[in-house]
């Protein structure tokens, strides 16, 4: 992890919320609401909406508001005969990313790579030039975390600007960016500066955090262990009771899957990107009919391999390890499980077929 | 909201200026009243021009997907017009219209449309005069309701809750209970498999979550071990089945009573045959989501059911097999209550709690793939020619995806409440679903768990209510 806390403070609950409430003058704040009794991020209009704990997380992740579910394109219609075309609106707000969790914002720099390396999506990219990220590290695991096995931590810095440190009494909050300097300036008369054994409060975390999870690290060298075996039939019975929904890919932090159509009547439309996922049947099934991934345990082996296998040496993970794909699976399927069964499975096929 | 539906969105309807003209849309049938509609022009009535018609070939054409798109697309009120009873040129098409109708207008009532603006009329083709009434009619009926509230999110909106409900549950099972049910299920699965009277057994494994577990399919005795009981088998295995028998002769699956419905129905709807299955049910302590009784186990008894092949209890386990056809599944349902309160608040307010909860659809169809009844290989949200349902992930397609996957379900689902515990956007679609039974039952009477009777939807009677027609 890198130590960047070159400015720090703690804050008080009180101070935090004013902190708050300044930053909603001249941003659009997205923060963790709760919205009939579930917890998901949506924009803010008073500090006091906002869901800041120290531990837990939304049902979602924040990622729609960098990679909307559903976004127009372009625009057209027809007046007098002819065609308008719109381009999509720009963002003009400043957007803040309020109480991310760092699987979360880690997720976002997944995302990251997929619109803005090689040739860059104009839209995405310039929603995320105008996003601050400001993530919650976190003082409790969820029985469904797993960070700690695929590289991450629940204090994590990737994808942060600013970071908020549960205290025992407060909160620590780090500086990590320039762009996190400015959210700050001009806010901190009468905060506290933090002293370094405020520091040492991340690493108590961690190794609090770490022993909470139980589950075995994934190794990086399963990623070609995971390619060689990709024919493996153990995919058959692990994907057995998939029920070929969604689920899994829409809650995820970083699945960046998304289908186009044409959303039109007969005055007017749009040319709209909507979210998929690679579970669907309909994702991968061509004009003429033909399925190149005609069966369920396919379509579950690409999204598990999509997240911890076609990947550069030096590329981490897709997955997180948030655990939402494990925690609302409809049918309890375990993606971290999976790839430890199939690891073990390739590897007795490999020796069975070396005999 | 997408730019393409934008035109679609009106503030509330407070302020509606003097001179506002409804937009209305009529889907007529093309034998009776497309013909009356003629005869009031030729006869020159003069009648409000606020109608546009929809020619088709029979009312019984009509499907809810054309009410909502006229919704979505900015009519402010249907109207649906066909045959007298009796006169249908296809002779049944207006009487499963009638059926069909009469149940998406309850639904479209709990929602929150204003019933105003929701209007079925019998027009034939020599009542001109009753087609001009009929619109006059309808078009001061939805004058009166005014706009269309917008297919959007409420922001702002501090939303509604809704009563708390209780009930004892089915009996609590201690440890030294549940661990003999483990036994006597195991064994009763094991048996199964060494006689060869199932290829597979479809229960309950241990998950990898505490208070978690997963569906599995065991082939091998000495697997039956690892069949799990109690709390956390939530699943309703039913929708593995139609599967499962594409590789087994015959599938052995462990069902709570609230399973068997589904059951029944996949026999009714020719999707399997009685003798492929053997129905191993249990006793049941009742399901947990999260640490609480789940809502369609407050007012259940848990006991097996009496149809099912073998009935596995803490005593031991008996083959049963009750004749399907005197049996009655009933289940009291105690958020009866709730919706009662839901349908005592102004439409206003209920549309505003289903836009709110539709907003958060994720599209994930999660519902869908959990519900042993949705069994369509292609499903009517994935056809784009025409594209009934919008694909954009947001209102209101995802108002119509919910309506319309709910109405599908009309008359056939079984309560098993799976689509509601999968959804991961928390949507109240058990309420719906328990709506539209109640309604059924109400209108049509109940269908139990016989196999040979037909579901509420695909039949009609002359008789039918139809208190509301014009």
């Amino acid at each position: 992890m890198k130590e960047r806390m070159d400015s720090s403070w703690k804050l008080t609950e009180t101070q935090l919320r004013e902190w708050l409430h300044g930053l909603l003058d001249a941003n659009t704040v997205v923060a963790p609401v709760e919205e009939d009794g579930v917890l998901l991020f949506r924009r803010i209009t008073s500090e006091d909406q906002a869901v800041i704990e120290s531990s837990g997380k939304t049902r979602w992740s924040p990622k729609e508001f960098l990679f909307p579910r559903s976004e127009a394109l372009y625009r057209y219609n027809f007046t007098g005969g002819t065609v308008q075309l719109d381009d999509p609106p720009v963002p003009e707000d400043h957007q803040i990313l309020f109480g991310v969790r760092s699987c979360d914002a880690a997720g976002l720099v997944r995302l990251d790579e997929i619109f803005l390396s090689g040739t860059k999506d104009p839209i995405y990219a310039a929603r995320r030039e105008s996003t601050t990220v400001v993530s919650t590290a976190c003082a409790a695991a969820d029985a469904e975390c797993f960070c700690t096995a695929v590289g991450g931590s629940p204090v994590g810095v990737e994808g942060s600007d600013l970071q908020l440190v549960p205290l025992d009494e407060g909160w620590l909050l780090r500086v990590l960016t320039d762009t996190g300097r400015d959210l700050v300036s001009g806010a901190t008369d009468g905060w506290t500066a933090a002293t370094a054994s405020d520091g040492k409060r991340l690493s108590e975390l961690e190794k609090k955090i770490s022993e909470q999870i139980e589950r075995s690290p994934v190794k990086r060298e399963w990623s070609k262990i995971l390619e060689e075996g990709f024919e493996s039939p153990a995919w058959d019975q692990l994907a057995q009771h998939c029920l070929g929904c969604g689920v899994c890919a829409y809650v995820c932090p970083s699945c960046s899957c998304f289908d186009m159509n044409h959303e039109a009547n007969a005055f007017s439309g749009e040319q709209c990107r909507s979210w998929d996922a690679c579970t669907f049947a309909l994702f991968t099934r061509h004009a003429s009919g033909h399925n190149p991934r005609a069966t369920k345990q396919e379509r579950y082996r690409q999204r598990v391999l999509h997240k911890f296998a076609f990947r550069e040496e030096d590329e981490p993970f897709r997955c997180v390890g948030c655990g939402r794909c494990v925690a609302l699976c409809p049918a309890g399927l375990d993606i971290a499980n999976a790839v430890v069964a199939a690891v073990e499975a390739i590897r007795e096929e490999g020796a069975d077929g070396a005999r | 909201m997408t730019e393409a539906h934008a035109g679609v969105v009106r503030g509330g309807t407070g302020s509606v200026a003097e001179d506002w003209q409804p937009h209305i849309v009529a889907l007529v049938c093309n034998w009776c009243s497309y013909a009356g509609a003629d005869m009031a022009g030729t006869t020159r009535l003069e009648y409000p021009a606020g109608v546009r018609m929809v020619r088709l070939p029979c009312t019984g054409r009509m499907s809810p997907l054309m009410i909502l798109k006229a919704f979505e697309q900015g009519a402010d009120g249907v109207l649906v017009s066909g045959c007298h009873p009796g006169d249908c040129h296809y002779v049944q098409g207006n009487l499963v219209a009638r059926r069909r109708f009469t149940i998406f207008r309850s639904l479209m009532d709990f929602i929150g449309i204003d019933l105003r603006r929701l209007h079925f009329a019998w027009v034939s083709a020599a009542e001109g005069h009753k087609w001009a009434k009929v619109v006059t009619d309808v078009t001061a009926k939805v004058r009166e309701a005014g706009p269309l509230p917008g297919f959007a999110n409420p922001e702002g909106w501090d939303g509604i809750e809704l009563p708390a409900v209780t009930g004892g549950g089915p009996q609590e099972l201690d440890t030294a209970q549940l661990d003999a049910i483990r036994v006597n299920l195991r064994e009763a699965a094991s048996e199964l498999l060494a006689a060869g009277r199932a290829g597979v057994v479809i229960g309950y494994g241990v998950g990898s979550l505490p208070d978690q577990t997963v569906p599995v399919f065991v082939t091998e005795t000495a697997d039956c071990a690892m069949l799990e009981w109690g709390h956390w088998c939530r699943n309703n295995l039913a929708t593995y089945v139609v599967s499962a028998l594409g590789q087994y002769e015959r599938v052995a699956v462990v069902a709570k009573t609230c399973d068997l419905g589904a059951i029944s129905s996949l026999i009714r709807e020719g999707q399997l045959r009685r003798d492929q299955l053997m129905v191993i049910g249990v006793q049941c302590p009742g399901i947990h989501n999260g640490s609480e009784l789940a809502g369609k186990c407050l007012a259940c008894s848990g006991e097996p059911h009496p149809i099912c092949d073998f009935v596995v209890t803490a005593d031991g386990v008996h083959e049963s097999r009750q004749d399907p056809s005197e049996a009655a599944l009933d289940m009291p349902d105690v958020r009866d209550e709730q919706i009662a309160f839901l349908e005592s608040l102004p439409h206003e307010v209920r549309w505003r709690y289903w836009q709110r909860q539709f907003g958060r659809c994720l599209r994930c169809y999660a519902c869908r793939a959990a519900c042993p009844l949705c069994y369509c290989s292609s499903c009517i949200v994935e056809k784009h020619r025409p594209q009934w349902i919008s694909t954009a992930i947001d209102n209101p397609g995802n108002s119509s995806w919910n309506i319309i996957r709910a109405l599908h379900l009309a008359g056939r689902c079984s309560g098993c409440d799976e689509c509601a515990r999968v959804c991961p956007a928390d949507i109240r679609l058990d309420l719906i679903n328990r709506k539209l039974a109640l309604e059924v039952e109400c209108q049509y009477g109940k269908v139990g768990l016989d196999p040979e009777q037909r579901s509420a939807l695909v039949d009609f009677r002359m008789e039918d209510s139809e208190e509301f027609i014009l």
